[in-house]
């Protein structure tokens, strides 16, 4: 049924629109409705499907990627979105603007050049890169207008400063208040798989940016809005069972809730102890104690519907008596007054920060620690103030930081994570060989079994050696009146708009 | 009047003194506090950044360079009236506080207006209602709103007026309807002082010898009350007032927060709480400027309503009492 205003409750405001810099969950979802992308990750299956890339060829070494285009594809200020569009595209996000402040996009392989021929974009880049299409598919690589490239940084950042080719155009924006966008007039190009084709449904989509948990709620349940981001898990289950409202749970596709362990700290350099807290959490305990049946536990490193997902559940079931037994070995056999285990006197004792960036993380840390303490680990909760989180991440006593999410292409920015080249996530330092191979292995590999084959050895090595506790697989949870249908989302759990629509009978 | 020139003068040039410093300081305590909106951009671990290319971001915002550097190129722009970029949004300084400014200027005069008339009803009634009961009821509302949460007031209003009776819209700007709620919360939360102050002076000035003589020519208790213990008691009420209205214009984050107002408190919120430096800045040199124009605008006002007071005991500091009786007043 066309026709009809949105009004939809984000949890926060927008921060910035800049694509190659944007990473919040509100701004990557404003940038996906108002833009298009070359590729399309189906959000069921992780498949990359054609999008305003029609077609592709990859050459048999894994460099050159060779696009066709769709015609016919337009920008909301009559630009065209043609080949030479999208070769400036490509190389802006490959080499980004340094005058301007702005980064190539991360996770970019090396470019070594784009070109128009035979009507075809041809990319060719300088090493085989397994994940390239899966960048294209994320919301970095939208594609967007010469006036928007042209822009300075400072525009890009506030979304009026965008303009795309999505099936949504910006209206107007009030800092902090709201932001209004209406249907594009002739949008024809959605992704073909998906099953609304053609214009978005809906006239507008008026955003609005509500911080707080309770007023949010309130104004969805008084029927003066139509749908919210994010609710307390508490809340989840009363409106579940409100009359008129619907629950529901996105989970993306990329790295799981999981904790790096760091080797900087002498008591986590023995791999024993770090196993020890990889069996020693119970996991089912944390997701019924605290979450609700949208939530699961972790199977891996990454969600089950990442390409090389393997299930390596066995390896994180809760068994406290290996635990225990671990630690001994390790040496923790003696406990102090308090019940907690020491060697040669000293405690064994853990840091870690308070996740700034999820609602749901202190009593998540809370029980954590209290199932630490049953297994004699003291583990410190430190809390951090927004503005200063990557001080608090950085400072060296902290032994865990909280890290994982749905990522566009999950094992590049995984590498970029980890390795020693890029965050060294783990604190090795490139003291394990097999990881480095490993991480650079899959990225470069361009036959598919032989890179599920890298990735299983991968994921299996980080679990073994518990360098990462995989904990939950997040869920992003959204809430609207029954009138909405069609809520849908990207394959990274953000919400898209083009096919949702209003049943007001 | 020379003297009162150069006394205006003279306040003035301190008045800058005050702005600047605050200013200074304001600045070498963030440039001392860890952490930026460019380095937790950077280290967001949901888009995390290779170290190749933060170092050429960092660059963009010359935050490797010394603080003199940076407090100069800072100090430079300000001067040709350009309040720079915030760090974590890239927007306009100036627009930001432009937006917040009139969106809380407004809900700031509808506050005080509010506050205003609680103080004036509970405080003539607390003083000078014929019922004891009403007296006593009257004295204790100060403390009651003071003790509620202005949030709490502030989503009680929400729930009847905007959920239940569907009055007025909590997200949509609908013009003046939209003021109400928020302006019954924010002044229901600082009328408390006032209202005290005011029972206070009005009780002393109604037992001032002053209103005995005029009783005795004949005025009637309305007259006696409107014209004369009115104006001598609120003078005390009136400084709080004045010094209110820069309290609200500095912003009330909650309210905000409650009623989705972008204002300067929300503004400000945000840019704290991520250590905005550029909007941190502007706003403490407008609230430095702000408190420092009332501050002097009060001290003038005083001999306006005030005969007595005179600019030289303003200067010694503050109302005295002056210690020969006064004369009846019967202008």
């Amino acid at each position: 049924m066309r026709g009809g205003t949105l009004v939809y409750l984000d949890a926060e405001a927008s921060r910035s629109t800049q694509p190659q810099g944007a990473g919040t969950w509100q701004d990557s979802a404003y940038l996906e409705n108002i833009t298009d992308r070359l590729i399309w990750k189906d959000p069921a299956s992780g498949e990359v499907q054609p999008y305003i890339a029609e077609s592709w060829d990859v050459s048999a070494d894994g460099t050159v990627y060779t696009f066709r285009i769709r015609e016919g594809v337009t920008y909301s200020d009559g630009t065209a979105l043609d080949v030479e569009s999208v070769r400036r595209n490509l190389e802006w996000q490959a080499l980004g603007d340094e005058a301007n402040g702005i980064q190539p996009s991360t996770q970019w392989p090396e470019l070594d050049s784009v070109d128009v021929e035979d009507g075809a974009v041809v990319v060719r880049l300088l090493t085989p890169y397994a994940e390239f299409l899966d960048v294209l598919s994320g919301w970095s690589a939208s594609l967007v207008a010469d006036s928007t490239i042209a822009a300075t940084l400072e525009e890009q950042q506030q979304i009026t400063g965008i303009i795309g080719s999505g099936p949504f155009v910006v209206e107007s924006e009030k800092y902090g208040e709201n932001i209004h966008l209406v249907r594009r007039e002739g949008y024809d190009w959605a992704p073909p798989s998906l099953a609304h084709q053609g214009e978005a449904l809906l006239d507008r989509v008026e955003i609005h940016a509500v911080t707080d948990d309770t007023t949010r709620l309130g104004t969805l349940r008084s029927g003066q809005a139509d749908a919210l981001r994010y609710i307390q898990p508490a809340d989840e289950r009363l409106l579940a069972e409100a009359e008129g409202f619907q629950v529901l749970a996105a989970q993306g596709i990329g790295a799981t809730n999981q904790w790096h362990l760091r080797s900087s700290i002498p008591a986590l350099q023995d791999s024993r102890v770090r196993r020890a807290l990889q069996v020693g959490i119970d996991r089912e305990g944390l997701v019924s104690g605290l979450y609700t049946e949208n939530w699961a536990v972790a199977q891996s490193v990454v969600t089950e519907d990442t390409f090389g997902f393997v299930d390596l559940s066995d390896h994180l079931a809760h068994d406290p008596e290996q635990a225990g037994a671990l630690l001994d070995e390790a040496g923790y056999v003696d406990r102090d007054d308090d019940g907690y285990r020491v060697r040669d006197g000293e405690r064994l004792s853990l840091v870690t920060v308070i996740d700034v960036y999820d609602a749901t993380a202190k009593p998540l840390y809370q029980l954590v620690q209290s199932q630490l303490k049953e297994l004699g680990i003291e583990l410190t909760l430190r809390d951090a103030d927004y503005s200063q989180v990557s001080e608090a991440y950085a400072a060296p006593d902290v032994a865990a930081v909280r890290s994982g999410w749905p990522y566009p292409a999950p094992w590049a920015t995984l590498r970029t994570l980890w390795g020693a080249d890029g965050g060294d996530g783990f604190l090795l330092e490139g003291a394990d060989a097999t990881l480095e191979e490993l991480l650079e292995a899959q990225a470069v590999a361009t036959d598919e079994e032989e890179r599920a084959a890298l990735l299983e050895e991968l994921q299996t090595h980080v679990i073994e050696n518990a360098y990462s506790l995989p904990l939950l697989k997040d869920s992003q949870i959204f809430a609207a009146s029954d009138a909405v249908k069609d809520f849908s989302w990207s394959a990274e759990a953000r919400p898209l708009f083009h096919g949702t629509w209003l049943d007001r009978r | 009047m020379p003297s009162r020139l150069r006394y205006v003068a003279t306040r003035v040039l301190q008045a800058a003194g005050v702005v600047a410093a605050t200013y200074l300081l304001t600045y070498l305590v963030l440039f001392a506090l860890p952490g930026d909106p460019v380095a937790n951009r950077l280290d967001n671990p949901q888009n995390p950044v290779p170290p190749s290319q933060a170092r050429m971001i960092i660059e963009y915002y010359h935050l490797d360079q010394p603080v003199l550097t940076q407090l100069l190129i800072t100090v430079g722009r300000l001067l040709r009236g350009d309040l720079g970029y915030s760090l974590g949004t890239g927007r306009s300084v100036g627009d930001l506080v432009v937006q917040g400014l009139g969106s809380t200027l407004l809900l700031a005069l509808a506050a005080l207006v509010v506050a205003a008339v609680i103080a004036a009803t509970v405080g003539v009634l607390a003083v000078f209602a014929p019922w004891e009961p009403v007296r006593r009821l009257a004295r204790l509302v100060p403390a009651l709103s003071l003790a509620t949460p202005s949030f709490l007031i502030g989503l009680f209003l929400l729930q009847i007026f905007s959920y239940q009776l569907g009055w007025v819209s909590s997200l949509e700007t609908e013009g003046p309807v939209s003021i109400i709620l928020p302006a019954l919360t924010l002044g229901i939360a600082v009328s408390p002082s006032i209202t005290q102050v005011l029972i206070q002076g009005l009780t002393e000035a109604s037992g001032r010898p002053f209103v005995r003589v005029l009783r005795s020519r004949g005025l009637t208790q309305g007259r006696i009350l409107g014209r004369h213990v009115l104006r001598n008691g609120s003078i005390p009420a009136l400084t709080l007032l004045a010094l209110t209205v820069a309290d609200l214009i500095a912003g009330s984050v909650i309210v905000e927060s409650v009623f989705n107002r972008a204002g300067l408190g929300y503004v400000t919120e945000q840019a704290v709480r991520s250590q905005d430096g550029p909007i941190v800045l502007a706003v403490v040199l407008l609230v430095s400027s702000l408190y420092s124009l009332v501050n002097l605008v009060t001290d003038l006002m005083y001999p306006v309503i005030d005969p007595r007071i005179s600019l030289t005991e303003s200067r010694l500091g503050s109302s005295r009492r002056p210690d020969r009786p006064a004369l009846a007043e019967g202008t």
